[in-house]
């Protein structure tokens, strides 16, 4: 699983079952072998993946009551929160113009109305009910911003701002950066934290904790070997500049 | 407003919004769904000290506050766009990691009397003797060897297997790196291996049939069998594959053949998709599908083991006892090693069952019959250790030796890959699927 959500407004969480091209919906508090509230699954949802990869991003729009899931081939589709069954998205986002390639993370901004798709070394922002095959509004991207790919990203709204993954390969990120929502073109990032140069990790999971003013990271080994010879960890920074 | 009231207002808010859900939700356990997909691996960190969650020294703290110059500006933002990205140098507040090993399978050197074990935390291969035991107070027990660093490429490895005639340790990547490594016996530290072969992504677990020289892999998805030479390195070609509709093969994972009776068992977790086809994706139990040994391309299984008798629950590797034929199958989320006869078929209880808290197993994974010696190995994800049976234990039976490497009362982790997180504001949880 290479991202998930948490809709802390339903209390929900919702993942994807990758090789069953199904979403799945839990109960917040779902423990052990609980069944899901709901999925999407079936002919008419679309959903498909890559014999190598696919199906393994999932992002949740509480305020808006939707669920967004990249997929094979370069497309972004969009279920309603409380679909259930073999239920056809509600809009696709995909096509040349999108500039989205691959399956690639996906972040919505409630407060500003932008999707965010971290896409080819790009953040590519849209309007957040885009559909089709339409150019992004704004692309971060350049040496200057250092925006890189990274497995999951955040947008904390109230601040617009984009958390995502930055300085590193296109498939991986040695840092993590803050840019605003209103950023367009090699623009440098407001703020950084240099994960892999402070903890010898190469961060892949971001989530956020405004209330702790903390970003949470998970790390694997990602090729790179982590120094201290552990390959799995969860580490948490304190980073106030961003949520105040 | 201070930093901790308004810190406490959105708390409050937190909880507001969870007792709205609650009521909204509360109904919804009634109506749940009840097919074979589950959430089952998210779970609140133990801080039982097993794992180590670890907050940063006042001294640290204090250290990189002088050596970071923008400390001072810690509660004041500084989002100039034409200026310098403010660099955060200041360490992590926590992490969570665990520095015991986190076993993932299990191969025996019978010749040499060893123990293979698989650590799927430091991407590692430790060896042990066979005869080692952690008695209870005694401190863990100590490698004779580890094969671990960069050169190695053990990573991701979801599988280890010993050369019953050379001793040659194999070990199946299961992700990025997508290949089979192979080490000469006494291989030890960061040492490259000696043969490499390149496999189909989300390979599983193998076996050799050393009568026809052939290496039996499976491959979760697209779910296939695929039968290299024994030699194979590079880039070489399987010379056959089961692969197709007709094999009911779905997210393929343990593997076992029975040379004397030319079978070949697999385990399929029944996550169901063809990826060129949109919306194909279905859930079915778990199986067991049993071929002959040869079988090729789109051959439908011989019999099929399937239903809620059988007790699978994310069967992991599987090992067959030479003499009778009987099939071992580490069942993970069971928490149970499951036996089944090599004839049977359908929704069918298990011959024997070994599980309880007598046995030590948590979570097991890995699995290896020791037809020599009459022994069951099993190597445990939960509790950093693998545990050895008499063959024919069954229920809720003592191990008769452990290989522990940890402290005992471990309860590990179980980080397989720590690629995704959530958090949950409202428990104030973090959520890990590993």
């Amino acid at each position: 699983m290479h991202g998930f959500g948490f809709d802390a407004l339903h209390d929900e969480i919702c993942v994807t079952s990758p090789l069953a091209q199904a979403i799945l919906s839990f109960r917040g508090g779902a423990d052990g072998e609980e069944a899901p509230l709901r999925v999407i699954q079936g002919p008419h949802t679309q959903i498909k993946g890559t014999a190598g990869g696919g199906n393994d991003k999932v992002s949740v729009d509480p305020v808006n009551n939707e669920i967004y899931i990249p997929i094979d081939t370069a497309k972004v589709l969009v279920f309603d929160r409380t679909a259930n069954g073999d239920v056809a998205p509600k809009r696709m986002l995909g096509g040349p113009d999108t500039e989205i390639r691959g399956v690639s993370a996906v972040a919505v901004d409630p407060i500003h109305n932008i999707l965010a798709v971290n896409s080819g070394g790009a953040m590519l922002i849209f309007d957040r009910t885009a559909s089709g095959n339409v150019k992004p509004k704004a692309v971060i991207k350049g040496p200057k911003s250092g925006m890189a790919n990274i497995s999951s990203f955040q947008i904390y709204a109230p601040k617009g701002l984009i958390i995502a993954g930055c300085d590193g390969a296109v498939a991986a990120s040695s840092s993590i950066c803050a840019w605003s929502v209103e950023d367009d073109g090699d623009v440098a990032p407001r703020s950084k934290i240099p994960v892999r140069q402070l903890t010898g990790y190469t961060p892949s999971g971001i989530a956020l904790d405004p209330a702790h003013k903390e970003v949470i990271l998970s790390a694997a080994g990602q090729r790179v070997r982590p120094t201290r010879g552990i390959m799995n960890t969860v580490i948490t920074f304190s980073w106030p500049e961003i949520f105040n | 407003m201070s930093t901790n009231k308004r810190r406490n207002r959105g708390r409050g808010i937190l909880v507001g919004v969870a007792a709205v859900a609650v009521g909204l939700f509360g109904l919804s356990g009634l109506l749940r769904w009840r097919g074979s997909a589950q959430l089952v691996s998210i779970e609140e960190i133990p801080d039982t000290g097993d794992a180590c969650y670890r907050p940063v020294s006042a001294e640290s703290k204090l250290k990189a506050a002088s050596e970071n110059l923008f400390s001072t500006f810690e509660e004041i933002p500084v989002y100039a766009q034409d200026a310098r990205p403010l660099d955060i140098t200041r360490p992590p507040v926590r992490d969570i990691l665990d520095t015991a090993p986190i076993y993932s399978s299990v191969g025996l050197d019978l010749e040499h009397n060893e123990v293979m074990l698989q650590d799927a935390n430091t991407w590692s291969i430790k060896v042990f003797s066979r005869l080692d035991n952690a008695k209870p107070g005694a401190p863990p027990t100590e490698p004779r060897r580890v094969i671990v660093g960069p050169k190695t490429d053990v990573q991701f490895n979801s599988c280890v297997w010993v050369d019953p005639a050379s001793g040659d340790i194999y070990s199946v990547e299961n992700d990025i790196g997508d290949v089979i490594v192979v080490f000469d016996h006494d291989a030890t530290g960061d040492i490259e291996p000696k043969r490499k072969l390149k496999v189909t992504h989300r390979a599983f677990a193998m076996a050799i049939d050393e009568s026809t020289k052939e290496l039996f892999l499976s491959v979760q998805y697209p779910p296939q069998v695929a039968v290299y030479s024994k030699t194979a390195s590079g880039n070489d070609k399987p010379i056959r594959l089961l692969i197709g509709d007709k094999t009911k093969l779905s997210d393929s994972h343990g593997l076992a053949i029975d040379t004397k009776n030319k079978l070949l068992f697999i385990n399929n977790w029944g996550n169901i998709s063809d990826y060129r086809v949109p919306g194909s994706g279905r859930f079915e139990p778990p199986s067991i599908t049993v071929y002959p040994l040869d079988a090729d391309g789109d051959t439908p299984p011989l019999r099929v083991i399937q239903g809620p008798k059988t007790q699978m629950d994310w069967p992991g590797a599987m090992s067959i006892d030479p003499a009778t034929g009987d099939l071992y199958v580490a069942n993970d989320m069971g928490q149970s090693i499951i036996v089944f006869h090599s004839k049977d078929q359908g929704d069918l209880t298990p011959a024997k069952v070994i599980k309880g808290l007598k046995t030590h197993i948590s979570y097991p994974t890995g699995v290896f019959v020791d037809a020599k010696n009459q022994e069951l190995w099993v190597t445990n994800l939960g509790n950093s250790s693998a545990t050895v049976y008499p063959l024919n234990a069954s229920g809720d039976v003592a191990p008769l030796r452990i290989i522990r490497s940890a402290e005992e009362g471990k309860v590990s982790l179980r980080f397989g890959k720590t690629q995704a997180l959530v958090y949950d504001p409202i428990r104030e949880q973090i959520l890990v699927p590993n």
